[in-house]
């Protein structure tokens, strides 16, 4: 039978645990968001080679299960005579992976822009910098805001990943939990709650969003 | 030809929201004959034709054909799927958009209908819609895919998939609107042909040359309300109400140079 | 390079292959099996249905897919469901793919003009033709980039099954790194492996797209 008590006695060290959830999502896209922007500079540039270089990080990330890139990263990392703490390998990776999928939302954006509008702002004088600056960029970071939040609510569903290095997140917490008490029911049902509310969470802000820089 | 349909509209109603779309449309159309729906856009007449074979539901009033309410039973219940297909069976259509299905040749387009919905063998169907496209002058186009027909071509395979059901009434919904004005005299020949075969049409158009030679009545609608039914000449050459003298003014100066 | 190795483990990997492979294309057509139901319910169903549905797949799209398949297979004994690693695999992948895939076929439906359904009623076809003769067929060719795309993410999701102990690919994989200690090389020819497999397939769904949608795009 389902037990009601243990379900919510779940509850305490699997919020507990949604602390790195959340950190490892945050802190991943927010490294992404840096890659992810050179990336599509890469993509975006002049230089044949640099092209190159980012169509093959994008399509490597884009290519492999983060599980592995997850195992590859953590084993690569010892070799090159970093020796670093899990949860910052775990950041790493997550960043990294999501720097290729933020590198096309940033295309993408980029992309829907009217040609017109850039070349509006050419023709009354500006410079190609100011043109990325003041026109490019902040409308191709609105249209892909909702994009951005999608993607974040991504890295939280696959932070649960990292459990397998042994950070104790709400997956490995839930991991430890059932172990403890012999209900792996009520406590990975619980822990899917928290996942569903985060997530849900999210994606009210993503159209909260939406809404308001909705032109 | 088979035995041609009438149509009675009696006291018909639709609202779509708080918009009134159809006033109260009390109308007759006579079985052989082509009735030409005119007005401007927004005037309620292709709500009206679709009201016809009930793609559009109709809130109060009858359509009949033939005598038999189209859509439902008694007022307020609605007519079981399988009637209202008997007899759309006999009602054929054909849209301002072509609406050909674009995975199928021009052949499995017109044979679709015969042997889905009147059951005939693959064979049977593939001769007759061979005949419905020989035409509509179009026999050697048969094996080609709607993306590989003008829009002139496309509309006229939709005609021949609604003739080949062998349809006792024929309606036509601004059939001419969406076509480069090279390609509207080869669909207007292909109606006309129809028309003097005896087949109840009607038709909403833009095109009132088709009209004034084509059409046995003109039915003139605005704001949802039918202002005038009467012949060609009297609507066209001799329109005593305002509101359709100053429709054809605005037609004359549009069309003119 | 040591041949021996290979030797040792060379069936193991083989049949980790084998069920990497069954496990993606069982899941995807399956998954999309499921979705396609879900989405002609949405279409077709009752409100209180469409309702329903909607919950699943909030549920469905909102959690992890390694947590799913913890309830699955670790908490399904307690209410009776007893699976072992394939079944329960299987159907995880089924159940995470089925909204995803639901969402694909319904914005696919959508994507098929009004006016061509209308024909179809115009000449008295029958709902159920209609679906099967002009919906489905319309529906799955505006479908299909997205079809691609979405079995390429399940392809990615089955190496989630080794965790709960699916003898597949990265299962196998992680027994012969822990045996002969080549975490490294060993995960770096599997990410390699799923680079090349996920390409290949990208390919071929490009290829097969071009070839359905052959008649579909006007000539120019």
């Amino acid at each position: 039978m389902f037990s009601i008590s243990v379900f919510l006695e779940s509850f305490g060290p699997l919020f507990w645990a949604a602390r790195y959830t959340l950190l490892i999502s945050v802190l991943g896209i927010g490294l992404g968001l840096v890659i992810g922007t050179l990336i599509c500079a890469a993509r975006l540039s002049p230089y044949v080679w640099l092209r190159r270089f980012a169509m093959l990080w994008v399509s490597f990330l884009r290519g492999v299960p983060l599980l592995v890139q997850l195992l590859v990263f953590y084993y690569t990392l010892p070799v090159i005579g970093l020796d670093v703490p899990a949860m910052v390998a775990a950041v790493v990776t997550v960043g990294i992976c999501a720097s290729a999928y933020i590198s096309e939302i940033w295309r993408g954006a980029i992309a829907a822009l009217p040609k017109g509008q850039a070349e509006a702002a050419i023709a009354i004088g500006m410079t190609p910098q100011d043109v990325w600056i003041r026109v490019i960029l902040p409308q191709a970071f609105n249209l892909s805001l909702p994009a951005l939040i999608n993607e974040l609510i991504l890295l939280v569903k696959a932070s649960s990943l990292v459990s397998v290095v042994g950070i104790l997140e709400i997956t490995r917490a839930s991991q430890a939990q059932a172990a403890t008490t012999f209900r792996p029911l009520e406590v990975y049902i619980a822990a899917a709650c928290i996942y569903l509310l985060i997530n849900l969470c999210l994606a009210v802000l993503g159209r909260y969003l939406e809404h308001r820089t909705a032109i | 030809m088979v035995s041609a349909s009438s149509v009675e509209i009696r006291k018909v109603n639709k609202h779509y929201g708080t918009f009134h779309a159809l006033k109260d449309i009390d109308l007759v159309i006579p079985p052989g004959k082509v009735t030409c729906l005119i007005g401007p856009s927004g005037s309620g007449k292709s709500t009206l034709l679709r009201c016809v074979n009930f793609l559009e539901e109709y809130d109060s009033g009858e359509v009949l054909i033939d005598g038999t309410m189209i859509g439902y039973e008694a007022p307020g219940k609605k007519m079981p799927g399988r009637k209202l297909r008997e007899m759309r069976r006999s009602i054929g259509m054909v849209f301002q958009q072509f609406n050909l299905w674009p995975h199928m040749t021009a052949r499995e387009n017109v044979a679709e209908g015969l042997i889905r919905v009147r059951g005939l063998s693959k064979s049977e169907a593939h001769r007759r819609a061979a005949d419905a496209l020989a035409k509509v002058g179009l026999a050697d186009k048969m094996a080609n895919h709607p993306s590989r027909l003008s829009g002139g071509q496309q509309q006229r395979v939709a005609i021949a998939r609604a003739i080949a059901m062998e349809p006792r009434l024929m309606l036509f919904d601004e059939p001419t609107s969406a076509l480069d004005p090279e390609l509207v005299g080869e669909v207007l020949n292909v109606m006309k042909t129809l028309a003097s075969e005896g087949m109840t049409m009607v038709v909403v158009t833009h095109e009132m040359g088709f009209a004034a030679h084509v059409a046995d009545q003109v039915v003139f609608m605005e704001k949802g309300e039918l202002v005038g039914v009467d012949s060609p000449d009297r609507i066209l050459h001799h329109p005593e109400d305002a509101r359709i003298q100053s429709f054809l003014r605005t037609y004359h100066e549009r069309n003119s140079f | 390079m040591d041949w021996s190795i290979l030797q040792q483990y060379g069936p193991g990997l083989l049949s980790g292959f084998g069920t990497t492979i069954l496990c993606w294309l069982l899941g995807t057509v399956f998954g999309m099996a499921l979705g396609l139901v879900l989405a002609l319910a949405q279409r077709y169903g009752a409100r209180w249905l469409n309702r329903v549905i909607q919950v699943y797949v909030e549920i469905i799209r909102g959690t992890p897919f390694l947590v799913q398949l913890f309830v699955l297979y670790y908490g399904g004994p307690l209410v009776g469901l007893r699976l072992d690693a394939l079944p329960a695999g299987l159907l995880g992948l089924t159940v995470y793919g089925s909204p995803y895939f639901a969402e694909i076929f319904r914005s696919g439906f959508r994507a098929v003009p009004h006016g061509q359904i209308e024909a179809a009623r115009a000449i008295g076809m029958t709902e159920a033709s209609i679906v099967r003769r002009i919906l489905l067929p319309l529906g799955l060719v505006s479908s299909l980039p997205a079809l691609v795309n979405f079995s390429i993410i399940l392809t990615k999701e089955t190496v989630i099954l080794s965790i709960i102990t699916v003898p597949e690919l990265m299962y196998q994989v992680q027994r012969m790194s822990t045996e002969t200690f080549r975490y490294l090389e060993a995960n770096l020819v599997l990410a390699l492996f799923f680079w090349a497999l996920v390409e290949a397939i990208s390919n071929a769904g490009r290829w097969l797209e071009a070839r359905i949608t052959k008649h579909l795009v006007e000539r120019t």
